[in-house]
Order: structure tokens, then sequence, then C-alpha cells
């Protein structure tokens, strides 16, 4: 696509944002009026109002996860290129920001359609919240305006902003991604004060200011949450996408420069996911002060089942992760010595896999309960509760930690003196957090609720502690290693790719999942205990429905980023070579050691 | 014939997708559904009939079971068993977390508040709660706060004419100084215990709306939203408003 057909599209989308800024003072003077004639609700042709909110809706955030959440990585990869003068990350980081950039447009697209569909299908609604929000609006098209036309520079200034002035580019970046994370605290805000609204009165009114509404319970633990999520949901999509190229590739060469962009991306997602449920219990915590019924019904009510789905996707990102780092080793000269870790790694992790996936109830309604005379299976009821299930995510991140360190030394041996010393302490560090946790996990069932929900904080900080002691020791400790061999990039088996893959499509649905937890938990509020669903679509429906309307947005996901990715390589057709950033040989066998 | 990558790869995510939808829908569904609106103010209730009715909103509007047992101790609030004798004593060693069961979003109205007492106090008590033993007051604020609040433009005078002409009404309900059948409730203090959305919606849909405690179900004629006019319904209601 040429720079004038760019233009074209984003006046398009300039006069867009402007139609609905012009449109929303109108809205909010006829919510401070408190008189609107609008019908509270109108009905979506066909599909229903709310299925056509959901669809949108989830395939906004989509995107936006994408956009926000790759060119965090994208700056730092550029930056390690710059720094270290090795070409490849700065192939790389290009990389990542064209996929970026082509879905940008996408993004905002969607985020107007979802405004469109809240003003005209549920005008009482987004009258309430104008009422509540309005001079956020105004912030957030400043910000996407800063965003947008950082990223355009950020993106069209590669060559222009080289050699010496490299620094100013590696500025750009960043601050573009200043700026798209602060989009993302903004329109957090209005997400997390339907949960769980604040700074109202008993009438629903801002009492203050809207500073006050923003800073409800629930939007710092959701800003981290899904800040990290971005980054997990990014990565994935990048090596998803290096892997369908390793599939396709026609030479060695190109077949190991995708192979290396696929570990990359793998590794950002992995790193990322880790810390990833430490966010999670954040939220859950948040919940729950603010109102320990909405804690209850989302964990223990007709929720339950949903965490299950949850475990079994977040039991087979583990697995594949960790599967994918396996796969991986065997294309490194030196990595026999660690095969013998794999299995007992792999029967920790599938012993985890089970214990987390095991439900707390067995039955879901109160009359089914009645009827079994309790709610708990009499054996597996011991591993479905909570201390349990934080003992063994805990051990599956430690492995799953482990499994990193192990490929990452795959071709390396040290030579530093001090090195038993240093392997002693981290072998160490390994086992008194796997200690800790499984100690908070058995006094868990021996102590109440109150008190078990803080040994939970003991676990995660030995988990963080021991990753964050064991690679400080680990960069000194190899660093000037004696290498075994170089990695030979693009022989890794072709089924490793389709774990890429795997785990890409894993946690997209896992987001539309999460997404429907967010939004049910409200049940039948717009604005939880303030504002009623009255619609005819006020009940939440099932798992079953929700999960083939989470397939089907996925699904469309996936075929938009298909088109739009290969949009984007149109215009690179033919001119790789006279771009200025051909991508660097990585031939295989004979790459460089990464 | 070589399978193209695409297909391949867009074959193995459905596949994926697939499995995991199909896991979905075949664990137990249960959809929340929104509570309905329980009504037994002008009828002639029982204990025995007020009891039951607490009991449902107990385990159902209510959300009483999320925190509390019977006869079993629970992990976040106390165990009730006997509570109807012990009534007005704390349990220590739980944090106080109850939440104002008649504000949202539980929300419960004066009525279904009257039925959960007489039910705590049938929990080795005596159930003799009055209607009048619950303030006024109680559960006031209505589900949905001042966003979901509804003015209606009628004239009641004139719905007091339909109340008793067109509509025909008065075949089944009393209103205030309107004597009435008792086929159905006594509508006397209706706009205190109920709120306008829930009156709005139960002329128009009767049988959508539940049936009040120890009232024939069906009884209510279906028809009123083709039978009146929209300014007829409109007075109706803004008269069924001031029967407080």
């Amino acid at each position: 696509m040429t720079i004038a057909r760019r233009g074209v599209w984003l006046l398009v989308l300039l006069g867009v944002a402007l139609a609905v800024l012009a449109a929303l003072p109108v809205e909010a003077q006829t919510a401070a009026q408190g008189a609107s004639r609008d019908p509270a609700y109108r009905a979506f042709p066909v599909l229903g109002s709310r299925l056509a909110v959901w669809a949108v809706a989830q395939l906004h955030l989509n995107f936006a996860a994408f956009i926000l959440g790759v060119p965090i990585f994208a700056v730092i990869i550029e930056a390690i290129g710059w720094r270290t003068g090795d070409a490849r990350y700065d192939w790389l980081s290009h990389e990542l920001v064209k996929l970026t950039f082509a879905a940008f447009s996408t993004t905002a697209l969607l985020g107007a359609l979802l405004l469109f569909l809240f003003v005209g299908y549920y005008p009482k609604f987004w009258t309430y919240m104008t009422s509540i929000f309005f001079p956020t609006y105004w912030i957030y098209a400043a910000l996407f305006f800063a965003e947008t036309f950082t990223v355009y520079l950020w993106y069209y200034g590669w060559d222009w902003l080289s050699g010496s002035r490299k620094w100013i580019h590696v500025g750009l970046g960043i601050l573009s991604n200043l700026f798209g994370t602060a989009i993302l605290v903004v329109a957090n805000s209005w997400v997390t004060f339907m949960i769980s609204p604040a700074g109202i009165d008993e009438s629903g009114a801002l009492k203050g200011g809207v500073w006050a509404a923003m800073y409800n319970y629930t939007w710092m633990p959701i800003n981290i949450h899904r800040l990290i999520a971005n980054i997990v949901f990014g990565g994935t999509i990048c090596a998803a996408y290096a892997a369908f190229r390793f599939l396709g590739a026609k030479s060695d060469e190109e077949r190991a420069r995708y192979d290396w962009m696929g570990y990359i991306g793998n590794f950002i997602a992995l790193a990322a996911f880790i810390v990833l449920p430490f966010a999670g219990y954040y939220l859950g915590r948040e919940i729950y002060a603010f109102n320990q019924t909405m804690g209850i019904t989302m964990m223990g009510g007709f929720m339950s089942w949903l965490w299950i789905i949850q475990a079994i996707l977040i039991g087979i990102l583990f697995l594949g992760s960790n599967y994918y780092l396996w796969l991986g080793m065997e294309r490194i000269p030196g990595s026999e010595r660690y095969r013998k870790y794999v299995p007992p790694m792999l029967i920790i992790l599938t012993l985890g896999f089970m214990i987390w996936a095991t439900p707390r109830s067995m039955v879901v309604t109160l009359d089914e309960a009645r009827a079994m005379g309790g709610t708990h299976h009499p054996l597996l009821g011991f591993f479905g509760v909570m201390s349990a299930k934080n003992t063994v995510v805990n051990l599956m991140i430690l492995t799953t930690f482990l499994s990193f360190i192990l490929y990452r030394r795959a071709n390396k041996i040290p030579t530093k003196p001090w090195v038993r010393t240093g392997m002693a302490v981290q072998w160490t560090a390994f086992a008194a957090a796997a200690c800790v946790v499984v100690f908070y996990g058995v006094y868990g069932y021996f102590v109440e609720s109150i008190v078990r929900i803080g040994f939970s904080v003991y676990q995660v900080v030995a988990v963080l502690g021991a990753i964050v002691l064991v690679m400080a020791i680990d960069i000194p400790m190899f660093k000037g290693a004696r290498t075994t061999g170089q990695i030979r990039w693009g022989t890794i088996a072709p089924h490793s790719q389709y774990v890429l893959i795997l785990l890409a499509v894993t946690f997209t649905w896992l987001m539309g999942l999460m997404g429907f937890a967010r939004s049910g938990i409200r049940q039948h509020w717009h604005v939880y205990g303030v504002m009623r669903d009255t619609s005819v679509d006020a009940a939440t429906p099932a798992l079953g429905y929700a999960a083939n309307v989470i397939t089907l947005v996925t699904l469309a996901f996936f075929l938009l980023v298909l088109f739009i990715f290969w949009l984007g390589g149109l215009g690179d057709k033919g001119q790789a070579e006279a771009h200025g950033h051909a991508a660097p040989a990585i031939a295989a066998g004979r790459g460089p050691e990464r | 014939m070589r399978i193209p990558v695409v297909v391949k790869v867009g074959a193995f995510a459905v596949l994926v997708m697939a499995a995991y939808s199909g896991f979905a829908n075949s664990i137990p569904q249960i959809e929340s559904k929104p509570p309905q609106e329980l009504s037994l103010e002008g009828g002639n209730v029982t204990p025995a009939q007020l009891v039951k009715a607490g009991e449902e909103i107990y385990k159902t509007k209510g959300t009483c079971e999320i925190c509390h047992r019977i006869g079993q101790k629970g992990t976040s609030a106390p165990d009730l068993a006997g509570i109807g004798a012990r009534a007005g004593k704390t349990k220590p060693g739980y944090p106080p977390i109850m939440p104002a069961v008649d504000k949202p979003p539980i929300a419960l109205n004066r009525s279904e508040v009257w039925a959960l007492v007489a039910f705590l106090e049938s929990l080795g008590g005596t159930v003799d709660v009055t209607l009048n033993d619950i303030p006024a007051t109680v559960g006031a604020g209505g589900a949905g706060g001042a966003a979901a609040e509804i003015k209606v433009p009628g004239d009641p005078k004139a719905g007091k004419a339909v109340f008793m002409g067109k509509g025909t009404c008065l075949a089944c309900h009393k209103a205030g100084d309107i004597p009435g059948a008792p086929v159905g409730p006594d509508l006397s203090q209706i706009a205190k215990i109920q709120t306008p959305d829930y009156i709005m919606k139960k002329i128009l849909d009767p049988k959508g709306s539940g049936t009040v405690a120890n009232f024939p179900p069906g009884v209510m004629p279906q028809d009123f939203g083709t039978r009146l006019s929209a300014k007829e319904y409109v007075d109706l209601v803004a008269f069924l408003l001031t029967l407080k």
C-alpha cells in the first residue's frame, strides 16, 4: 500500500473519529437533563443487540490487545538491536511493527463500530456512562491521535531515523507505547466502573470528579492484567505468524529466519505468561474486596465451571510452551545433557494440570447440590480447593521457568570459577521456593479461608524471588561461556510450529472466555448495583452458548488477521532487498548464536 | 495432491476451537436469569405460605446461600440453624461482609424481606412477623437506581376512571377507597411495595411477571396491551403509583 493510500485511510479514520466526537456532546447534554426521549434499547436485526455488541467488542479487544502488546516488545527488541549492533533484531522489530501497523486501522474501525452499537442499541446505558465519563472521552481521543501519529512516524521513519539518529527512533517507539498504554488505562476505567462502580451516590450520579469513578476497585488490577496479557497475546500471534511462514518457507534460510522469529515470539509470550496468574490473583482479590457476593458468585456460583475450562486452557498453554522448548532443544548441540530432566518436568506439569482442572463442585445448581447432600466430591473435592490449585500453579510456573533455564544453557558450558557455588545456590533457590509453595499449600487446609487467602502472597513471593535470584546468577555465570555448537535454526521439527499455532489459538480463545467472565459477573446489571439490564438479553447465557460465540468470533479474528497480514505483505512483495530491512540470513545449521 | 499450508493450519485451528467448544457444551449448562419480583401484600397469606415464599427467596434472589448454611458451618458467614431463637445476637468470628439486602444488587422489596424474615424465624423460633414490622422504607430504593428510574407522565384521575371502567380492574382488585372483589391482590399500597417498572410490566404481561403468592395463576387477562390505548395505559399506571 502506498503512502498516499495510507493517508486516505488515515483521513477516513479521522473523519469517523470527529463525527463521533461531534455527536457526543448531544448525548452528554441529554444525560445532564435527565430527559432522554430515546428508548432504553433497540433491537439489532437478526442477531440481537447483545450478540452484536459481544462479537464486535471481542474482535475490537483482540485487535487492540495485539496493537498495544506487540509494540511493547518491538521497541525492546529494537533497542537490543541498536545497542548490540545485531541487524537481526532491527529486522525483527520492523517486522513486528509492520504486523501491528497493518492491524491498526482495523482496530480503530472496530472501536468506532462498537461505539455506534452502544449509542444506537443501548442508548440509555450509553447516556448514563457519558454522564459519568464524558471528560475522559476527550482524553481518549487526544491520546488516540497522539498514538496514531507517533506510530506512523515510528514506522515510516525507520530508515530516516537510523544511524546516529537511532535514539530518536527508539524514543518514538517508547512514546507510542506510553500513549498506547494510556489509551488502555482510560478505556479500562469505563469497563471496570461497570463491574465495581465508585464515586457515585445512591442514585447513580457522580458525587465528585470523574477521577473517583475511574479509580474504582478493579481498575488498577485490570490495567496490570491486561497490559501483561497483551504482551502474551502479541507474542503468541507473532509466533503463530512466524510458524505459518516457517511451514510455507521455500528455502532453508527463510525457514531459519522464521524459526528464530517464532522462538522469540514464544519466549516473549512465555516470559510474560509466567507472571500473568499473579496479576489474576490480584484482580480476584480486588473483586472480593469490592463485593464478597460478586466474588463468591464468580468463583463458586454459576460461573464455577468456567474456571475449570480456564484451567484446562492454561494447562494446555503451560504444556504447549514447555513442549515447544523441549523440541527446540533438539536443534541445539549439547542439549542432550538436559534430556533427563524432561520426564520429571512433564510429570509435574501433567499432575499440576490435572489438579488445577479438578472442579471444586461437581454440581451447578442448588437443587442438585441438595439432592446429592453436598456440593463437593468426597475425594476429588480435596484437590478442587484453592490451596491445591495455588500450589500446583506455582509449581507449574517454577517448572516452566526451569525449562527455559535449561533451554537457555543448552549449548553453553560456563567457565566461571564460581560455577559450582552458583549452581548450588540456583538449585537451592528452586527447592526452597517449591518447599514454601508446598508448605503453605498444605497448611492452607488447616486454617480459615481469610487466613488462607494471605498464604497465596507468600507462595507468589517465593516463586518470584526464586526466578529473580536464579536469573541474577545465571546471566553473569553464562557470560563468555564455552559453546558446544551453534543453534541449527530452521531444523526444528515442523510439528513444533503447530504447537505455536495451538498456543495462539488457545490464548485468543482464553481471552474471549475471560471477557465473558468479566462481563458475566455483573449478571443482570449493566453497571453492577446501579443500572439494571432490563433488556430481553438480561440473562447471562450458559457456558456452551458462550463458548460457541467465542469460537466463531475467534475464527473471524484469525480470518481477518490472515487477510490483513496478506494485505500488509503485498506492499513488500518484490522489494524486500530494496527496502533496507531485508532479513539477515540465519541459515540452517550455521546461524549465529541467539 | 499437496495440501496448502493455509488449509492445514486453518483446519488445525478450527479443530482446536471446536474441541474447546465441545467441552464447554458437554458440562452442565446453566443460565443466570434475572430474579423475579415477588409480591405478597394484599393477599391473605398464612405463616406457612410466608415461610415457603421466604425459603425460596433465601435460595434464589436473596443469594443467602452463597455465604450462609443451615446446620453446617459456613466459611464466610454464620450457620443459620436456630437463628429464629437467637435473633438479634451477633455471631463473632466472621468479617462484617453482609450486604444491605434491600439495596442493589440484591434489592429485595418489602414483601420479600417480610417473607425472608418469616423463614428465618421458622428456624427454631416462632413465625410472628407482620408486614408492619418491616419499615416502609425497606426496598424503597428499588432495583436499578436512578439511571433506570421511570417517570410516568399520565393523569391519575383519568387512570382511576380506567381502573373502574374500561380496564375492569375492580372486578378483581381493591384499591384504596375503591372496593373490589378479592380475586386478585389488594392494590391499596402497591406503589409503596412495587417499582413502576414492575407495575407497568405486570399490566402488559401478567403471566411473564409471576403470580402473587396465594392467588391462582393465569387469571389476569393478557390483553391489556391491545385493549387499552397508550394514554389509558399511562394514566392507569399513574393512578396505581398514587396508591401508597
